[in-house]
């Protein structure tokens, strides 16, 4: 079905300084000043934000879903991960007590 | 500044000044939530929908954060004086009570046996209308209330200062949303245009003198409303001017409003936002 909306932008919603954006939906709207407007009702009158990003649709670039196979993992790599390094342990601990 | 007044140290003299200005800020901000809510489900566009109903959500909340206020002063409760005073009680000026139609739309309406008020919108109603009243009312809204931020009544300083956010994005969406109307399509400058030479000299009865303007003034609880009116034109001229929207200086106010002088559109309106309450007033919500 075509769609004779206005494009579509993608919105992300940041709840608190230092957290990362979210995804939270998408909007119609006829550029990015009217998007964040109307994302800003849409998706933070309830909940928490402190900060929103909208991209239009358009220009994100998004592998295919036909190649979904190239995320397969094909053998054990559990080598390749890591959570088993002193680092990560110390690194994690941290993060839990204060906001890298 | 001198000292704050509060609910225990108002001067009794300033007392009917007070609850005349606070009337004044509820019915407003009731008038023009109800007037905006009429839109709800049937915006032009599913996020502008949202949006607009959104903002007369907050305006009813305003509306309830003052009649709180007007309560403590000895006034009735919230819901009495939103839901049981008759259009004469009021005192909001004549242009937030203005239905979202066109005055020249035909007399006729579909009987859609949904309710006559929402059939008549549907088939008649003019968006324009309402999003020009929006920008020029929250622009008067946001001069007033910025003013009423330092008011020497505490209790109304501090909930202005609570509602100032909710009042900048007010503004933002007012003055996008005019920009893109205005550099928009033909037919979009023209609904604007006309739209706002309907409403123009309503505008103006926001800013209709009291009899407490004075006094209020110089105990420094609110600007006179001729200072505050001086404060929305020169925000909103360059506005205009860029939107290509004439003020025509000549034209007569229609003032009244603040005295209790309304018109029909008034009755009709406080008819809708009034019917449930009224089957059963003792009902608990």
């Amino acid at each position: 079905m075509t769609d004779t909306q206005w494009p579509i932008f993608e919105v992300f919603h940041q709840q608190t300084r230092g957290e990362p954006h979210v995804h939270v939906g998408s909007v119609h709207a006829v550029d990015a000043e009217t998007a964040l407007l109307m994302a800003k009702e849409q998706f933070a009158r309830r909940q928490a934000c402190v900060n929103i990003w909208v991209v239009a649709a358009d220009d994100i670039t998004a592998t295919p879903y036909e190649d979904a196979d190239i995320f397969e993992h094909g053998t054990d790599k559990s080598y390749r991960e890591a959570f088993g390094y002193q680092t990560t342990k110390r690194a994690k601990a941290v993060g839990d007590t204060e906001e890298i | 500044m001198s000292d704050l007044f509060n609910l225990k140290n108002l001067p009794t003299d300033l007392k009917p000044a007070v609850v005349d200005l606070l009337y004044r800020l509820a019915d407003d901000s009731i008038l023009i939530g109800h007037r905006n809510s009429e839109w709800t489900g049937i915006g032009p566009i599913l996020e502008e929908d949202i949006a607009f109903s959104s903002m007369a959500q907050d305006k009813m909340g305003h509306a309830a954060a003052y009649y709180t206020l007007l309560h403590e002063l000895g006034e009735q409760d919230p819901d009495t004086l939103a839901f049981m005073r008759d259009a004469h009680d009021f005192r909001c000026c004549q242009f937030v009570a203005l239905g979202n139609i066109a005055p020249d739309a035909p007399a006729e309406s579909p009987d859609n046996c949904n309710n006559p008020t929402r059939d008549r919108l549907m088939a008649h109603g003019d968006w324009a209308i309402s999003f020009v009243r929006q920008f020029l009312f929250v622009q008067a809204d946001v001069v007033r209330n910025s003013a009423l931020e330092s008011s020497r009544y505490d209790p109304l300083a501090s909930l202005c200062r609570k509602i100032r956010g909710e009042l900048r994005y007010h503004t933002m969406h007012a003055e996008s949303t005019l920009r893109h109307l205005a550099h928009g399509t033909d037919d979009s400058r023209d609904r604007i245009k006309k739209s706002f030479v309907y409403l123009w000299p309503y505008a103006l009865g926001l800013f209709e003198a009291t009899a407490h303007d004075q006094a209020l003034a110089d105990a420094c609880i609110c600007p006179t409303q001729a200072d505050l009116q001086r404060e929305w034109r020169a925000r909103i001229d360059p506005m205009l001017a860029d939107a290509g929207l004439t003020i025509d200086e000549s034209v007569q106010p229609k003032f009244g409003g603040r005295t209790g002088k309304h018109e029909q559109a008034l009755v009709d309106a406080l008819a809708d936002m009034q019917k449930v309450y009224r089957l059963e007033p003792t009902a608990t919500w």
